[in-house]
């Protein structure tokens, strides 16, 4: 009785040790994950508040004479529609003389409004002759201050705006004929050097050809692997090797499959420069080790009770593999593909190598035209003097967050949906 | 070291001699011969490590999994040496079917489970066939009126005496020769242990059974021979009775009255 | 997930069998400079816009990298136009010569400045480049006039150079790879240390040595590698009042509401100082076209016509606009004559 009595009280001694000992690690935990949220917060408070703007785009309203002049069945597609926008502006502003000032004035609206007023006279032919309004883009000097990203305070030799500009602008607004509007323009149109025409549509569609390659090649490829080398493959060196290797290359700087797919498919193959189809393969060779990795980890989990129930009652190794323990693995297997998959589609530097980080106006229709990809488009606004494209940046980094935050949700819904627990 | 007793069947099923197992360096089977009967259930006792699901393994070639593992010596199966290079294992598992220690359901159906055996080896045509295969297996398991309304739920949440039951009833869905149970009992109530030990009765008129099991009761309840492994050796072997009433060997002797193990 | 597959398989071998691998190119293939980048690019899009031809695809490979691709070979697959911040080397003529690229045409398109930008909260300084090297050369001369070189010893620009403020030296620069920071190395450095009569004299002896003293940048925190993204640095300027960023002029052209030039040897950055070659800090842009492809590849010369026509790169052009600094009248029309003819320039 005593002797139980004195190994209570020992262990209550070391009991409270204990707690105290879970106490502290758990608070040191929870800061670990504040800190971490924290940082996340401002990530994404910094980007949202920079990048939100982008989402609209100031509109200037115009009234345009199409004058049969001008335009007319005969040259439809090439008349000079940005000419019949500056004249519209001159219209607005009739007092505007001499050549500084007009060109000024026309600097207002975005060198782009011409081929807006093309699309509509070509959609409907029955506008010329007449008299029609259309909402136009401003230029992206104008959209700044309208934006307030310029200071108007400062003298005029230090804006890019001289005061007879935002006067004319602040007339425009009194009128009501300057206005934010939804940006429909980010999301349909292809890259550009003028900020307010720019797009990501282009960017988005290099993405999905160039991951569309990637997955269909390094799924297939990455899933028979790591089945091989888990599975039937002997245990030697060289299989050793080969681990060894592959571990490796999942390490490797994407920069060097870069540099690999140069030499490789450029060079070697002569495959077309900075197509989605190089930038896939590359891609490919980057993502193969981390979906072999993962593979082989989701074939490992798998209880070997369930491969020997499969044997006991006669299936072959074959059998067992791919009617059991495949498709036990394949929900951490497919965790692990659209983690490589997310990894690729952030990823520009091997893109660098095979040329597609370029500038690309067209949006590509298929796998061997010229493309670039969204994080491309990132790094090339990034770099972009135009102070418009800062907030450009700042939204197209919201929609690649936006496809990385569906892509690795999409990892954790498959993984809870259809992981088993033994 | 000789083994004590009478290590031959009078119409063996199979035969093992000199059968030697390594695994790596270690030597975990030492030279045991054996015979076992046709239609009858053969006893494996002995202190735990000392290669009793060693030598069962050995019976179906579940070994051949196993990195570094060597077997020498050998066993034939009616006649036919099974550890021949031109034998097929998958055939020979087939014909030896085995029930784990620890119950192990595919994560499918109880249908797909019993279903899967039969379906590989299309040992039935048509779907009620292969239904009818299910039903008798269960039954003869002793499970079909548990599960009855239920074969489209997932093996995995049966009880563990019922899934436990549900692998004897895969493996007996193959209609094997020699069916290999390693401690089937082990994690199971006394009624359910019973059950098995009933079931174990009824398919002796149909299969030869070895079992490996830790309660000397058992054994004494379910079979006609019992063998003593002792540190990889086969110490003795004989009928039930005898062993359990008149051991020859002192290890054995040890072993039952329970001074050791 | 079998269907998923399939599907998948079949997008691809759709998607591949459509174009096959090695088709004519039906549009200009531009890389080089990415100081040239954003003028090549406007271009482009005018291009693609205004006339029946596709846009050209322009990469930002950096003036060396240009070149690599460019004198690869004749092709489809090689470039047709490289963009330099720099002329082009003997070196790499002799690649392009070897590699069957014999014919190319060299256009100057105008010139870009070096600036030392700084925040508009304080009053802008005067450097000379003198100062420039002194304040941030690894190894500087021995203040005491012995004909060595010590390790920096000046912390602030008063060290330096009594009437300059006493603020601690600060400067973000660009990268080792960029092509700002040639020539910055090359205009500015050099151009100080040769203001040291012991070093001009030591530069016609023993080239290499030069090049090290004047080339090597401080590594002690001085010199702050800022990257490739000049509009970070001018977010740093803004909020360090104290630094100094080096950049392209076309970044101080954007921003000039918050960041301005520092005066070099007494000329102020701006777009006519730089225009008459007054400012020091400055840097002809070039592109080269490859002959060989005119007539192959749809729209070589109508390109080269838009970018060298006056409502591109005249003073009043949409590339100014840009910050692209105009070459004088007479050297822009010159140049015209060269682009329209095709001039090739001489391979020796
Ligand atoms: N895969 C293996 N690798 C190496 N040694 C093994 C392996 N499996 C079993 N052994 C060794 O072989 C010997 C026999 O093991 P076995 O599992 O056959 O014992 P057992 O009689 O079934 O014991 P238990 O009653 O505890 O199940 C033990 O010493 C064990 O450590
Ligand atoms: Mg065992």
């Amino acid at each position: 009785m005593e002797s139980h009595s004195g190994i209570a009280a020992v262990v209550k001694k070391t009991l409270n040790r204990r707690y105290r000992a879970e106490r502290r690690f758990r608070r040191i935990g929870l800061a670990a994950v504040a800190v971490g949220l924290l940082f996340l917060a401002v990530l994404f408070t910094a980007i949202v508040s920079k990048g939100y703007t982008a989402f609209q785009q100031t509109h200037v309203l115009l009234d345009v004479y199409v004058d049969p002049d001008v335009v007319h069945v005969g040259n439809l597609d090439s008349a000079d529609y940005q000419g019949l926008i500056k004249a519209s502006l001159r219209e607005l502003f009739p007092d505007v003389k001499g050549h500084r000032d007009k060109r000024n004035l026309y600097k207002l609206v975005s060198s782009g409004a011409g081929s807006i007023l093309r699309q509509k006279v070509l959609e409907d032919t029955s506008l010329i002759g007449r008299r029609i309004q259309i909402w136009v883009p401003a230029d992206d000097d104008v959209d700044m201050v309208i934006k307030g990203h310029v200071d108007r305070s400062l003298p005029e030799s230090q804006r890019r705006l001289n005061n007879k500009s935002l006067a004319w602008v602040d007339a425009l607004k009194e009128q009501g004929r300057l206005e934010k509007r939804w940006n429909l323009t980010f999301f349909t149109a292809g890259d550009s050097r003028e900020p307010e025409l720019a797009g990501i549509w282009g960017a988005t569609v290099g993405s999905f050809y160039t991951l569309l390659i990637t997955l269909s090649l390094s799924f297939p490829l990455g899933t028979a692997a790591a089945v091989y080398l888990e599975e039937f493959a002997p245990r030697n060196r060289w299989t050793d090797l080969l681990e060894v290797n592959i571990n490796n290359l999942a390490a490797v700087p994407s920069i060097v499959f870069g540099l690999l797919g140069l030499a490789v498919f450029l060079n070697f193959f002569g495959l077309p420069r900075s197509s989605p189809l190089v930038g896939g393969l590359v891609l490919t060779l980057m993502t193969l080790p981390t979906i072999i990795i993962a593979g082989r980890a989701a074939l490992q989990s798998v209880p070997p009770s369930i491969r020997d129930a499969a044997l006991a009652v006669g299936a072959s190794k074959m059998q067992a593999v791919f009617h059991h323990v495949l498709p036990l693995a394949l929900p951490g297997m497919l965790t692990g593909t659209i983690i490589g998959m997310a990894r690729a589609l952030g990823e520009t530097a091997p893109l660098l190598m095979v040329g597609m980080v370029a500038f690309i106006v067209d949006i590509p229709r298929g796998f061997t035209d010229a493309a670039t990809a969204l994080p491309v488009q990132i790094f090339l606004w990034a770099d972009s003097p135009e102070r418009a494209f800062v907030e450009k940046t700042s939204a197209a980094i919201m929609v690649l967050l936006g496809f990385l935050i569906l892509m690795n949700g999409a990892a954790v819904f498959l993984r809870n949906r259809y992981e088993r627990r033994w | 070291m000789t083994t004590v007793g009478e290590i031959r069947a009078a119409n063996p099923r199979m035969t093992c001699r000199q059968v030697n197992v390594y695994y790596g360096d270690k030597h975990a089977i030492k030279n045991v011969s054996i015979d076992i009967g046709r239609n009858e259930v053969l006893a494996m006792i002995g202190p735990s490590g000392c290669g009793k699901s060693t030598f069962l393994r050995c019976l179906n070639r579940m070994n051949d999994t196993i990195e570094g593992c060597r077997v020498t010596g050998t066993i034939t199966l009616d006649g036919q040496d099974i550890y021949d290079p031109d034998l097929d294992v998958v055939l020979l598992r087939a014909q030896v079917g085995m029930v784990f220690q620890k119950p192990n359901p595919f994560p499918k159906s109880i249908y797909d489970n019993i279903a899967y055996g039969p379906k590989i080896h299309g040992l039935a045509r048509t779907r009620s066939e292969l239904d009818q295969i299910v039903e008798t297996s269960l039954q003869k398991a002793g499970l079909w009126d548990e599960v009855k309304d239920r074969l489209k739920h997932p093996g995995t949440g049966l009880s563990g005496g019922q899934q436990q039951r549900l692998c004897i009833a895969r493996a007996i869905a193959v209609s094997p020769e020699v069916i290999l149970m390693d401690e089937p009992c082990s994690a199971l109530d006394p009624i359910a242990t019973a059950r098995i030990e009933d079931l174990i009765h009824e398919l002796r008129e149909q299969y030869t059974i070895v079992i490996v099991t830790h309660s000397m009761q058992q054994a004494a309840r379910v079979s006609q021979r019992t063998a003593f492994f002792h540190m990889g050796d086969l110490i003795e072997v004989g009928p039930t009775d005898r062993i359990f009433t008149r051991p020859r060997h002192s290890l054995t002797e040890d072993y039952i009255t329970g001074r050791f193990g | 997930m079998k269907k998923i597959i399939c599907v998948l398989g079949m997008a691809v071998v759709l998607g591949l069998s459509q174009a096959p691998a090695a088709t004519a190119r039906d549009y200009i293939s531009i890389v080089g400079s990415s100081t040239v980048y954003p003028f090549s690019t406007t271009v482009a899009e005018h291009f693609g816009k205004t006339t029946p031809f596709k846009t050209p695809k322009v990469e930002s490979t950096g003036s060396g990298g240009g070149f690599k691709l460019f004198c690869a070979g004749v092709g489809v697959q090689h470039p047709d136009i490289t963009n330099a911040s720099r002329a082009i080397k003997p070196s790499e003529k002799q690649t392009c010569a070897q590699n069957g690229v014999r014919e190319i045409v060299q256009v100057k398109i105008g010139y870009d400045g070096i600036v030392l930008a700084q925040s508009k909260k304080v009053p802008a300084m005067h450097l000379s480049r003198r100062d420039i090297f002194l304040a941030l050369a690894k190894e500087v001369p021995d203040p005491s006039g012995a004909e060595k070189t010590v390790p920096n010893p000046y912390k602030t620009w008063k060290d330096v150079n009594p009437q300059l403020p006493d603020v601690k030296i600060e400067v973000l620069g660009p990268p080792p790879t960029s092509g700002t920071r040639d020539a910055f190395l090359e205009l500015a450095m050099q151009g100080g240390a040769k203001s040291f009569k012991w070093l001009k004299e030591l530069k016609k002896k023993d080239k290499k040595l030069f090049k090290k003293i004047a080339h090597t940048l401080r590594e002690d925190g001085a010199y702050i590698d800022a990257g490739e993204n000049d509009n970070l640095i001018v977010q740093k300027l803004e909020a360090n009042p104290n630094a100094l960023g080096i950049f392209g002029f076309s970044y101080l052209d954007q921003n000039a509401d918050k960041i301005q030039g520092a005066f070099v040897d007494g000329v102020e950055p701006t777009f006519e100082n730089i225009s008459a070659q007054k400012y020091p800090l400055s840097r002809p842009l070039f592109f080269y076209v490859k002959k060989a492809h005119v007539g192959t590849i749809p729209g070589i010369q109508e390109y080269i016509a838009e970018f060298t026509s006056e409502k591109a790169w005249g003073p009043e052009g949409y590339l100014a606009d840009k910050g692209l600094i105009p070459l004088p009248d007479e050297e822009r029309s010159k140049m015209r004559e060269v682009a329209r003819k095709l001039e090739v320039m001489p391979m020796e």
